[in-house]
């Protein structure tokens, strides 16, 4: 198979399934922001090297920069479009607004996708297993004290704690 | 200011916050229009080399490619970042990643097909790699052709000024490109009591804004829309004109929000061929650089080498400073860059330490076949404080004092002319309180003139540097803002400048909430789009809180007379009599009698609106921001490693309109900083000139895990020349972090390390340096 030659696929993103003809090479980076038009994953390097465009597959947190979109079905995929919104957003979202952990807004959403990765499998982490967790993921605006804080302020809210 | 504030002052969240947190927010690189093109840059694989012929035969064969422009397929009219010097395509190219042919076609894998089955030849052209070799009269030119002088405004640099000089930029043959004279260093020396002399060099390093920069065109009906990252929409809207031949009003860009931009993000070549190409096809055309992409074709912070002389009397004044600093400006043509940092690295450090009677300080700015350097975040400062400050504290432990004492012996004070901003002397300098208050945060006292006295390989040590940087005082920028009221009561604010991340708009709107004494829900408005907002020169130099803050707090302030006017006339009551608050106006004597924002504006027809303009030139009073950075140390003596245990950034922001996205700034400048220190580096082979780590893993930006606990400490002492006694404070706190780290190396250690960044192999050579000058 070519790189250019088109392939059928069938992608479940964020719990609705999308049909669309991809190249052979596309990552499901590309589907989703070229293609798909959900371009709240966003791309700061191509290769792994950032992680700006992390969503989830089956609740992992993974670079869609290095994942072909073929290798992305059958999965459920969970991008940030996925998580809220503005009027209804998730407590990660809220936190993440509210204080400040979104400077320039483009390493956010792989911030709060792998933040969501960590606090679904871990609801009540210390500050060093947050600095971990989000280790994959780089900022170049915040220093990243208010995105370890705002990680812990969303974990005490899901925690029903005020 | 002694009245209670409202809105100013305080810690509120950010209007941009939920759309970045959600996703939802629009960057460049984040749109995508129907049946849009791709367009994907050619790039050249040689440093310096004149075009023969482009082959586009195989390429423009594929099927999905559209257009192929050449650099003779291209309108020869020069545009810019600072002043007209390029055109959108040479038939020179100037260094390896230099734009040669840009192709659009169906999507962006085709593109880059395409591109790879173009066939260029090549006339190669010696090369210049280094700035100081490059500097000799007898070098071969970095720049062949400059672009003809008819095309040049008033006031832009001429050719046959720059043409023969060789590779230097400047107006005398020899360079240097400015120096910085006064007294007689010479006396000086002989005056001092202690003298040192060191050579200094800086690695070149990069914004690494994460958002690579993007352009979407679109041309219809003879007009032309950018949706583009760049902090100076006016000036390519410009340049767009220019190139494309259409009138200014034709030409509409979008730049509302950018994912990082740190200084850099300046008109370039990448967003006028897009609009070349929109118009050739008719149909919207996107580029988005790769990573590699924006590492090259951006403006990085030039690579730097310093000859540093300096000497001091035991009574701790200042003798005399001698400095010839080299600077790669790459191979911009004109070097209006490179003239800018030039003459601020030479001159603001000399007013920061005022009262050194004797200095010569000559830059030289040469061009060279190597990407652009421009102005990074810190610009001119962070180039010259890593020296002066290492020096600074040298000069101190040879007479015994205090470093911190031996600084403000010899600072800047109120009311002080500038070198830096002549015919202009200084407002506020709270450098002193700045100094102490980070002093006492980081336990100053601990630190003993003896230095170190640990045992084993981890040795501890503090150290400082003291800094002045723009905070928003610059003679060539112009900011304009205008606020309205409609008939419905919404009050806007419209702004030119970008929200790169430092969410401008926020502080701004604060403003303007406060002088309207209305909630700052109630402040809507849009920025730097050039069809809906009025001029703005840019978020640089930390200048939107204070020139564009001045500016929309005018706008308010004179939409607020006019709301009271008409109050005044509808309700009849003298004005002084009328109260303002809460979207209403009513009688300090008889409440009842009261009118809404919103039906004054409808009975003066619709709207009523104010203007505001800020015009730097205009000013004597200047505004400096001032700061100083502590840092303590752990350094491995086996291994070389610096650990930074803590950092403190403390800073003369007269005033934070809101702590919260003061301290994010600062906490965000100085982990930049730190990186600068000990990690990044943008390193190119000197044989070819092709960069060796333009990938983001290789650049070593810090990571979560390399943060250390930085603690922002805030100075507010106000400053009289903004309405809310407000300084910038986005680039400063990047300054400081170097030399302070440096400083505490040399505290723990006893070697003094010299270069940047300080990795280990370079800390171990100051290691062992500093063990051979003792034996």
């Amino acid at each position: 198979m070519g790189p250019q030659e088109l392939r059928d696929v069938a992608l479940k993103i964020n719990g609705t399934v999308h049909r669309l003809s991809v190249n052979a090479n596309w990552t499901l980076n590309d589907a989703l922001r070229n293609r798909l038009d959900l371009t709240g994953t966003k791309r700061a390097c191509d290769y792994g090297g950032c992680g700006s465009c992390t969503v989830l597959l089956d609740g992992v947190d993974v670079y869609s920069c290095s994942i072909l979109a073929v290798e992305a079905q059958e999965k459920d995929i969970q991008t940030i479009e996925g998580l809220g919104d503005g009027e209804n957003p998730h407590p990660l979202q809220k936190s993440f607004a509210l204080s400040y952990a979104a400077q320039c807004g483009w390493c956010t959403p792989g911030m709060i996708m792998s933040a969501k990765a960590l606090l679904d499998g871990n609801p009540n982490p210390s500050e060093a297993e947050v600095r971990m967790a989000l280790s994959g993921v780089l900022c170049r605006c915040t220093g990243y004290s208010s995105i370890v804080q705002a990680v812990l302020d969303a974990a005490r809210v899901m925690r029903g704690e005020s | 200011m002694s009245e209670a504030l409202r809105t100013v002052g305080q810690s509120v969240a950010p209007i941009y916050g939920m759309e970045k947190a959600a996703g939802t927010v629009r960057f460049p690189a984040d749109i995508n229009l129907p049946n849009m093109l791709w367009m994907k840059i050619l790039r050249s694989p040689h440093a310096h080399a004149r075009i023969v012929a482009v082959d586009k035969s195989i390429a423009g064969k594929i099927p999905g490619v559209v257009a192929i422009l050449t650099h003779r397929d291209v309108p020869k009219v020069l545009f810019g970042a600072y002043q007209n010097e390029i055109y959108p395509l040479d038939e020179e190219v100037r260094f390896v990643g230099d734009t040669v042919v840009a192709v659009a076609a169906e999507d962006w894998n085709i593109a880059e097909e395409a591109t790879r089955a173009l066939r260029v030849s090549y006339d190669i052209l010696p090369a210049i790699q280094d700035p100081e070799a490059g500097s000799k009269s007898d070098s071969p030119d970095a720049v062949l052709h400059y672009p003809p002088s008819e095309e040049l405004r008033p006031g832009d640099i001429r050719p046959d000024q720059l043409g023969t000089f060789g590779n230097i930029i400047g107006l005398r043959e020899g360079g240097p490109t400015v120096a910085n004279e006064r007294g007689d260093v010479e006396r000086g020396f002989q005056e001092s009591d202690v003298v040192v002399e060191r050579v200094f060099r800086q690695a070149q390093v990069g914004a690494v804004s994460h958002e690579p920069r993007a352009c979407v065109a679109l041309y219809e009906n003879g007009s032309c829309t950018l949706w583009c990252s760049v902090q100076d929409p006016y000036r390519l809207q410009d340049g767009v004109a220019r190139v494309l031949g259409l009138a200014m009003e034709k030409v509409r860009v979008i730049a509302t929000n950018l994912g990082g931009a740190f200084g850099v993000k300046v008109t370039g070549r990448f967003a006028v061929l897009c609009a070349l190409l929109a118009r050739q096809t008719g149909r919207p055309v996107k580029i988005w650089f790769t990573r590699e992409e924006e590492s090259l074709d951006s403006h990085n912070r030039s690579a730097l080498t310093h000859y540093v002389k300096a000497g001091a009397k035991k009574d701790g004044s200042l003798t005399a400073l001698k400095v010839r600093t080299f600077l790669d400006n790459g191979y911009w043509p004109y070097g209006g860059l490179g003239q800018n940092i030039a003459f601020a690295i030479c001159t603001r450090p000399i007013d920061l330490y005022h009262k050194c009677p004797n200095v010569k300080w000559e830059v030289y700015a040469v061009r060279t076949n190597r990407p652009s350097t421009g102005p990074y975040r810190g610009r001119a400062d962070a180039e010259s404080h890593f020296p002066i400050e290492s020096v600074m504290d040298e000069l101190a432990e040879g007479i015994q004092m205090d470093p911190i004492e031996f600084r403000l012996k010899n600072r800047l004070h109120e009311g002080d002319d500038l070198c830096s901003a002549p015919n202009k002397v200084v407002s506020t300098v709270w450098v002193e309180e700045a100094a102490q208050a980070g002093a006492k945060a980081i336990g100053w006292e601990r630190r003993s003139l003896a230095g170190s006295l640990n045992q084993g390989p981890r040795k501890k040590g503090i150290g400082m540097a003291m800094v002045i940087h723009s905070c928003g005082s610059n003679p060539a920028g112009t900011s304009e803002a205008e606020v309205t009221i409609d008939d419905e009561g919404n009050i806007s604010l419209f702004s030119g400048t970008a929200d790169q991340g430092s969410e401008q708009q926020t502080t701004l709107r604060q403003m303007v909430a406060e002088v309207l004494s209305v909630s700052l829900d109630d402040v809507g408005g849009s920025n730097a789009d050039t069809s809906t907002c009025p001029y703005d020169s840019g978020p640089f130099s930390s200048r939107t809180v204070y020139a564009t803050g001045i500016a929309a707090s005018r706008a308010a302030e004179q939409a607020k007379t006019k709301l009271l006017e008409a109050a005044s006339l509808l309700l009849d009551e003298p004005i002084d009599q009328l109260v303002i608050s809460n979207n209403l106006i009513w009688s300090r004597r008889e409440t009842s009698r009261r009118v809404t924002l919103g039906e004054l504006a409808r009975l003066a027809g619709g709207s009523i609106s104010g203007k505001g303009i800020h015009n730097g030139k205009d000013d004597r009073l200047f505004a400096y921001g001032f700061a100083a950075a502590f840092a303590e140390v752990e350094v491995d003596v086996e291994t070389g490693q610096v650990k930074v245990l803590r950092l403190i950034s403390s800073h003369d922001v007269g005033r934070a309109i809101n702590p919260m996205i003061v301290e994010g700034q600062i906490l965000g400048g100085a982990l930049q900083g730190l990186g600068y220190a000990l990690s990044e580096g943008f390193y190119f082979d000197p044989r070819t000139g092709t960069a060796l780590n333009q990938w983001f893993l290789d650049l070593h930006t810090p990571s979560i895990l390399d943060a250390p606990n930085i603690e922002p400490v805030i100075v507010e002492l106000g400053e009289p020349t903004h309405p809310f006694g407000a300084k910038g404070c986005s680039e400063i706190s990047y300054v400081g972090v170097a030399p302070a780290i440096a400083n505490a190396v040399y505290h723990a250690t006893g070697a003094r390390v010299t270069e940047l960044p300080m990795t280990p192999d370079v800390v171990l050579k100051a290691l062992q340096d500093a063990k051979g000058s003792v034996a």
